[in-house]
Formats: C-alpha cells, structure tokens, sequence
C-alpha cells in the first residue's frame, strides 16, 4: 500500500493527496492550531484526490486536519478527481468536522466537578435517610393501628434467610476466633502462670465486644446486600411501581418486614456467637493451659457477671436497625442501571461496617463514663 | 436506493454462510443455514421469535462456534483461520447490539473511542476526536458526547452504540434489532441514518429486525429464518410471495401491505 501523501503547492492554490488513507496507517493526526497570519486561510484551494487509493472517513478526517493545520478551512476546499466513494465519504466528514473539535474541559473544572457530585451525593444520602426514617415511622404507626397488614410470611421468609442459614457460619466463625483469642492471650498469660485469667480475658472479650460487633460486620456483609440488591433489583424492574399501583406501600410489604427481621435476630445470633466463642476459648484452654471445662465454667460463672452479656446482646438490635435502614435506603436509590444495583450494593456494605464500628465505639464510651 | 441488480451481482460478496449448524445444548438452532451478502448491500433477516436470529449473528460475529458449516466474512472463514487473521477480520466489521452494550463506566465519547485506543496508535486525543467525529456522524449533539451511556435516551443510546460500531471504519455492519424499543419517529430517523451511512461509507449491512417499517426503508434483500432453516431470500416482493403462514401473517400486521413496496418505500424516504 502506497503512503499517504499531500503534497501542497500554495502559490497555485492547489493541493494534491496521494496514496492510501486509512485508519489502520495513520498514527497521529493533526492538532496544530492553523497559522492565522497566512493569507490563503479562506480562499479556495482546489484539493486534487485523483491519486487516491483507499479512503475512509478517519482517512479523511486526517486529510482534512493536515490541511486546517496549513491554515486552509475546510469549507474553503473545493474537490476535483475524487471517485465518487471517495467524494461521498470526504463530504461527510468535512460536514461533521467542526463537531469532533471542541476543546476539552480543563482538568481543573472536572475534578470540580467530580467533588460536587461527591458533595451532592452525600447531601442526599443524608437527605433520603432522613425521609426514609420519616416515612418508616408513619409506615409502622399505620401498621399498629392495622396489624393485620402485617407480612407475617414476608416476615418469616426473612428470619430465615438472615437468621437461620446464617447460624452455620456465625458459628465457625466465633468459635475460631475464640480459638485463636484464647490462644494468644494464654500465651502471654502463661509466663506470669496467670493462666486461669484466660478465662476471664475471653469470655469477657467475646460477649462484650467481639461477637456483636464481628457478628454485625458479617450480618452487613451476607443480609445487608441481600437487601440491597433484592429491593434494587425491584426497583430496577419497576415492581416497587407496580406494587404502589396496586395500593401496596413497598415499605410494608419489603422493607418493615426485612429490617425487623434483621433487628429481631440478631441478638440472637450475636448469643451463637457468644455460645461458640466461648467454646472455641475452653477447647484451647483445656489443651493449653490445663484448665479443665469444669473449671472454666466455674471461673466464668463467677467472674462474667449477667450486665456484660445484656450489654452485649443489647447493641445487636442497634447494629441491626442501622444494618436495615442503610441496606433499605440503598436499594431504595437504585438508579435506571443495572451498574448502579452493584455499586449501590458495595455502599451499603461500606456504609454498614463503618457505622457498625462507630457506633460500638460511642456506646462504648458512652457506658464507661456511666461507669457500666 | 437500492442498485440495480445486473450492478450488485458484480459486487463481491462480503458475508456467506454454508449450512451452518448450531446447537445450544442439546437444542439444535440452526439446520443448514445459507446465505450470502454482497457488498453495499443491506440485508435484513427476519423470522419468529426463537428461530436464531441472534445466534446466527453470533456464529457470524465470532462469538459462538457452529457444529458444522463455514462462516465466511470477507473470503476468510472465521471459524477456521488462525486467531491473527480472525482478529484482523473483527476489526473489519462493527456490531450494534441490541441494548447498546455501552461500557457503563465511560463516558459516551471514551465509549467510541474505546476501540481506536485499543486498535490504533494514536494518542488519546487524536482518538477522542476521531470519536466525537463519529458521534456527529450518527447525529448526536456536542452535550450528550460528554454524558454517562445512563443519562441518556434509548435513542441516543443506541446512536452512541452505532458510532462505537463504525469506529474503526469497518466495511460491514452488523445490527441486532437496531429499532427495537424505539418510538416510530427515532425508529424511522434512525433507518434514514443507516441508509445514508451506507450511502456515503459504502457500508455492507446485515442487520435483524422485527420492524416492518425499516424493512420496507432499508432492506435490498430479505433472509427469512424459520424452522433452522432459510426459508427464502430475495427482494420483499419476492419474499411477499412464499407461502408460510408465519409470513403471511407478519405482512398483514402492518397497514401498509396493501398498498405496494415501493411507493411506501418512498413515503418512508420523504420524511
């Protein structure tokens, strides 16, 4: 294939392309801005495209920026010899240049803008949540005035999926944790011989901090996208619409049932984890300290006092109401993509973990200068 | 309108197609399919739902492989050659699927210019304006080159899809239901785009359609898909002809099919 070629000859107004314009051979095309002091910048010059092979439309258009560059407007070009494919497509292009140069915004502006939109969307967040809390209310007041509205199934369906098939894994979970807690913590305790402390580090640890607080983590992660991504996918699909069109609240039919199944058991699976944790650190401190499981449990029994464990359980439902309503609102603003049902779901879980901790760390706080 | 046909018997043929056999599981799709596109041609297949329109495309597009048959784009088969020439045929025809498939993360300008990055070497500036090129060639407006695929309209979605199609200047178009999910004015504005890209790039179009209306605007042949097989080919006219209850009942729907092809070909070309 020949290479492309225009050869220009100014003083006689002519310019003459050559050869085989295409995509595949062009490797930059031209930006320089055109010289303005040229005095030929409108008048005619007669483009020769007799000696072209192949042409298409980015053949062309670098064909034409190469004569912008030479200060000639591509409205000041007149065409002769060109075949009539050639002509057709050299046309179309010169039609639609002007289109393809507007300048870039400056990065500046753009970034602006990016942060604007990070501001906005964490101004209606706040916004939304607030509604969202709003409108639950009014929801709940209405369904105590009208209980039989209730969805007990819905309901039932949910302690299921969140509470039910998650005991398996909140399980292993704690009670390797507990392993490991014990194990670390014996370690250490082992060279002061102040081995039956084990006991006490453990079951204290476990009941008041660790199990509500890594149990509301994996609850976030596994039933807080559920939700989010089930009530997204609705609301992608218009079956929330569908269900206001038949006079049902998709907060009572969806979203009450979900974050009261959500509040409801998850003290409950908090006390699996407080059970199985426990269980992790006996198994590690008869192993490797030498203290029998009676023993434990007697040390336990005197040294865990009831208020630790309430505490303890008592965080689940905060956890979990925060776990709902920030799962429910992020399904609820899913946008028309399916793109947004992920990244909607990846927030909640952020937002659910993050709020988990923060709250732990203000009720804790809270309760030491109580003195609890 | 279309060429005459002692002009288009000359014409190369672009896409050709050998009793091509297809089976998704155990289902068997196609049974000896066989047809041919020549160049500058637009040809539309149609048939019922469930009869492989879309996977036909597929087998031809290099996204699924046939139990049996050639598949053959520009004298190559696609199916047979080695992954270099197959690559180098890709970038010789676009495909415009049927929901747009817009990459969601970019912007519509770095959507068309996706391909010219990849394929190219010119340097992203160079490649957004080629882009912003195409997008006026498909007749979207400066704003909307700036704008997320999800902000914008079925109908500029699917302009901003066929401007990624015809990024790299391809000789042959593929459309799967290109007016599918579009009101009659965007449908009918949209066939008038295709006819006149075709006119001016020479493009080589074989596209699906349910349409009628784009059928009557666009296609130089008709390929009936039914049963696995083709069940004829030739003008509308021609196919107006064949016997099938299918077909009988698919020109019927339309208010058109008493008055002839050809003059609501013109009406449809006024607007």
């Amino acid at each position: 294939m020949t290479p492309a070629q225009l050869h220009l000859d100014l003083d006689n107004k002519l310019a003459t392309a050559s050869g085989s314009w295409r995509l595949i051979q062009l490797d930059k095309i031209e930006t320089a801005a055109p010289n303005a002091t040229e005095a030929n910048l409108s008048s005619p010059v007669v483009l020769d495209g007799g000696q072209i092979d192949n042409l298409d439309p980015s053949g062309a258009y670098c064909l034409i920026s190469r004569l912008t560059a030479q200060g000639i407007a591509p409205e000041a070009v007149q065409t002769t010899g060109f075949s009539s494919q050639h002509q057709a497509i050299f046309d179309l292009v010169r039609e639609h240049y002007a289109a393809s140069l507007r300048q870039n915004e400056t990065s500046l502006w753009q970034r602006g803008r990016v942060l604007l939109r990070r501001l906005q969307r964490v101004e209606r967040f706040m916004l939304e949540s607030v509604r969202l809390i709003g409108v639950l209310g009014t929801e709940t007041a209405q369904l105590l005035r009208h209980p039989g509205r209730f969805r007990y199934r819905e309901f039932t369906n949910q302690i299921e999926a969140v509470f039910v098939s998650a005991i398996p894994l909140i399980a292993l979970m704690m009670f390797l944790l507990g392993i490991v807690f014990a194990y670390l913590l014996g370690h250490q305790a082992m060279q002061y011989g102040a081995n039956i402390f084990v006991v006490d580090g453990t079951t204290l640890a476990v009941c008041r901090e660790l199990s509500p607080v890594l149990v509301a983590i994996l609850v976030a992660g596994r039933s807080g996208s559920a939700i989010t991504a089930q009530i997204g996918t609705m609301k992608f699909d218009e079956e929330l619409d569908a269900l206001r069109v038949m006079g049902l609240s998709p907060y009572q039919v969806l979203i009450i049932p979900r974050i009261l199944a959500l509040v409801c058991t998850l003290p409950l699976l908090v006390f699996v984890g407080d059970v199985t944790g426990i269980l992790g650190s006996m198994l590690v401190a008869s192993r490797q300290l030498g203290i029998q499981p009676a023993e434990f449990i007697t040390r336990m029994m005197s040294e865990l006092d009831l208020p630790t464990v309430i505490i303890g359980l008592s965080k689940a439902p905060i956890f979990a109401l925060f776990i709902g309503l920030i799962a429910s609102e992020g399904g609820l603003h899913v946008e028309h993509s399916a793109r947004s049902i992920g990244a909607s779901t990846t927030v909640t879980v952020v937002r659910s973990i993050v709020a988990v901790i923060g709250i732990n760390a203000l009720i804790a706080i809270t309760l030491v200068r109580l003195d609890i | 309108m279309p060429a005459t046909d002692a002009v288009t018997a000359a014409r190369p043929i672009v896409v050709e197609t050998r009793h091509i056999v297809t089976q998704l599981g155990k289902q068997t799709i196609h049974q000896g399919v066989s047809l041919s596109v020549r160049q500058g041609e637009i040809a539309a297949l149609i048939g019922g739902s469930g009869t492989g329109k879309s996977v036909l495309l597929k087998v031809l597009c290099g996204l699924l492989r046939p139990a049996d048959g050639s598949a053959r784009l520009f004298d190559t088969d696609i199916w047979v050659t080695d992954n270099e020439t197959r690559q180098m045929v890709r970038q010789r025809f676009g495909m415009l699927f049927q929901d747009g498939a817009l990459f969601s993360s970019l912007t519509v300008e770095q959507n068309v210019a996706a391909p010219l990055r990849e394929h190219t070497r010119l340097p992203t500036a160079a490649c957004l304006r080629l882009a912003r090129l195409k997008l006026s060639m498909v007749g979207l407006e400066a704003a909307a080159a700036r704008k997320m695929p999800d902000e914008l309209s079925g109908g500029m979605r699917k302009r901003a899809a066929l401007a990624r199609a015809l990024a790299l200047d391809p000789e042959l178009l593929f459309l799967d239901e290109p007016t599918s999910g579009l009101d009659p004015v965007s449908a009918r504005s949209f066939d008038q785009l295709l006819r006149t890209l075709r006119d001016n790039l020479g493009l080589t179009v074989l596209l699906i359609t349910h349409d009628l209306d784009s059928l009557l605007a666009l296609a130089d042949q008709v390929i009936v898909l039914a049963q696995g097989k083709v069940l004829g080919s030739g003008t509308l006219s021609d196919i107006q002809q064949l016997q099938d209850p299918w077909l009988k009942a698919y020109f019927s729907s339309h208010p058109a099919n008493h008055t002839l092809p050809t003059s609501t070909r013109e009406d449809t070309h006024g607007q």
